[in-house]
């Protein structure tokens, strides 16, 4: 295609950085909050909704004493920030590990085998991709119920184990893979599970990048399972729903709290970003 | 391919396994549930249960705002990330950066972002002042139905990356020389835009439409962070209505209501698929 060129060029990155500064914003601000003082941010935070049509909130771009106090207080003199932290860390594992268990093999089944009921049931896990959590959830609940695993952590990670998004993504990538990458190694005398071992899953190192990557960001994001599975247990509660509850409460070490939890998101988004941008880019996604 | 069925059988099994007594079996199960009163008895009231819920107020309440904010997010979604992904593809090396950044805010977790969010949209905070200095009035952001607004736009925040990969995806399939050959014939941005490249992304593109849709279902989320657990009626979504079902063992009007929703967004996603076929076979 014609690329832009010269001006126009210039126009657009321009426009397009700014946009980028937008999006980037809200995290860059929250590290530079998180350096000042506690008192000096309980102070500000105070300020919040008593604006009149006279005043105006101060920008507060340089802490007026860089600090550690916040990350102290959340690391060292109270730990609940860290407690809630160390629960997220706990779903956010076992999820992805029975996750790596049971969706790619079911991937593999669904492209590489032919069995009846195949297309049957991609039909129905597309469907189930598409109910939104409020129908899905009943289902969980009755079964959750019926096994007494309400109100256990096992509420919030079993039902994504069969998340059907990944399903999706992962069986399109390797519904792409040549026939001829089994054949070769069928040729070597490997079965079926080597050849699943040691062939298909080396070759699909980007889509499971970046499914692991997409998993991580839901789990560390999770709010309506642990709402709904686990009223009682407030102990049991991630970050995610808990961290609302610290910010209104004017705490003063919000912002270290809100970098401490963008923190693992950061790394795991540094370390994935371009399997997510080339798996995507390598599945027939349609 | 392996057509031995036998093979498949421990790779298919523990997932199939779990989808079935998670999802399938219960699915059924629930639409039993829906039909009887919940009482010791648990007798058959055939649809008194879908009757007494439609009439609820509340359930209206939420439906409506879920309906109403999907309807708002998910269309937007698409538009602006079909957008933002022509404009990138045709810069294609320069735009790498962008790129990657636009898709970060969908991995971070939203709820940490939440305080600088409610900083920006506070009545002296910086979105009144661009707005004052723009020559327009301040904003009460924070209440009411304003309260929509950065609720959406959180929401766009975060999805917008993903939807954007999806398109580039697909655009970068597209041959040059057709654009060649449009920009000839005098075709301008926006006709070769709608006319050229949408119909050739159209399963893309339609996969990015369902989703946006799906994740709008989900505006719960972000609800719940801005609004807290018990939000004022602009933001009463299903999502509530269903957990304080849920938080009163109501479980009969649960099911209800999901049932009720599910034949909504079925038939909603019927039609698309219905046009997108149309469309399609229009094309060829």
């Amino acid at each position: 295609m014609r690329n832009v060129k010269g001006f126009r060029l210039r126009l657009i990155q321009v426009c397009l950085g700014l946009l980028a500064v937008l999006l980037l914003l809200p995290m860059a601000q929250t590290f530079l909050y998180s350096f000042s003082s506690m008192t000096e941010m309980q102070a500000f935070m105070k300020t919040r909704g008593s604006y009149d049509e006279t005043r105006w909130m101060e920008a507060h771009l340089i802490p007026n004493l860089v600090s550690l106090g916040q990350y102290h207080q959340i690391l060292i003199a109270d730990n609940t920030v860290l407690w809630l932290f160390i629960n997220s860390a706990m779903y956010a594992a076992l999820i992805l590990l029975g996750q790596a268990a049971i969706i790619p093999p079911l991937a593999f089944a669904l492209s590489k085998f032919r069995f009846p009921g195949r297309n049957g049931l991609f039909f129905g896990i597309i469907l189930l991709m598409l109910l939104p959590f409020q129908v899905t959830m009943v289902p969980n609940v009755l079964t959750l119920r019926s096994l007494g695993l309400i109100d256990t952590i096992w509420a919030v990670v079993i039902p994504m184990w069969f998340a059907p998004f990944y399903i999706f993504l992962i069986r399109q990538y390797m519904v792409g893979l040549p026939g001829e990458l089994i054949e070769a190694a069928e040729m070597d005398g490997a079965g079926a599970m080597s050849v699943y071992f040691r062939v298909i899953l080396p070759v699909c190192r980007p889509i499971l990048g970046a499914a692991a990557a997409l998993s991580f960001a839901e789990s560390w994001n999770l709010v309506e399972q642990p709402l709904t599975y686990l009223t009682t247990r407030m102990d049991l509660q991630p970050l995610s729903t808990m961290f609302n509850q610290l910010a209104t409460e004017n705490t003063g070490f919000e912002f270290a709290g809100a970098a401490l939890y963008i923190l693992p998101a950061l790394f795991v988004y540094l370390f994935f970003q371009e399997d997510i941008l080339s798996g995507i880019q390598l599945t027939e996604l349609k | 391919m392996y057509t031995k069925k036998r093979l498949a059988l421990p790779f298919l099994l523990p997932g199939l396994a779990g989808i079935l007594l998670f999802y399938v079996v219960p699915f059924f199960g629930g639409v039993w549930y829906s039909l009887t009163d919940g009482s010791f008895e648990n007798a058959f009231v055939g649809f008194d249960n879908y009757l007494k819920v439609w009439q609820n107020p509340m359930f209206q309440l939420g439906l409506r705002n879920t309906m109403e904010l999907s309807a708002i997010c998910a269309p937007s979604l698409f538009l602006l990330s079909f957008l933002l992904s022509l404009i990138l593809n045709r810069i294609r090396p320069a735009g790498r950066l962008f790129r990657s950044t636009v898709l970060l805010p969908y991995l971070m977790p939203s709820s940490a972002v939440l305080i600088i969010w409610l900083l920006w949209f506070d009545y002296g905070g910086p979105v009144n002042h661009l707005i004052t200095l723009l020559g327009g009035q301040r904003v009460a952001w924070l209440q009411g139905s304003e309260l929509r607004v950065p609720v959406v736009l959180l929401f766009l925040w975060k999805n917008l990356g993903f939807c954007v990969i999806i398109f580039l995806a697909a655009l970068q399939a597209i041959p040059a020389s057709l654009y060649e050959y449009a920009e000839l014939e005098g075709a301008s941005f926006g006709r070769q835009a709608f006319s050229i490249t949408l119909p050739l992304i159209v399963p893309s593109a339609f996969l990015v439409f369902i989703l946006s849709f799906v994740n709008a279902f989900r505006i719960f989320k972000e609800v719940y962070f801005i609004g807290g657990a018990y939000p004022e009626e602009p933001l009463y979504t299903l999502q509530n209505y269903m957990n304080n079902m849920y938080g009163k063992l109501n479980y009969q009007n649960v099911t209800t209501a999901a049932y009720s929703f599910a034949v909504i967004v079925f038939a909603l996603f019927g039609l698309l698929f219905f046009l997108q076929h149309r469309a399609q076979r229009g094309l060829n």
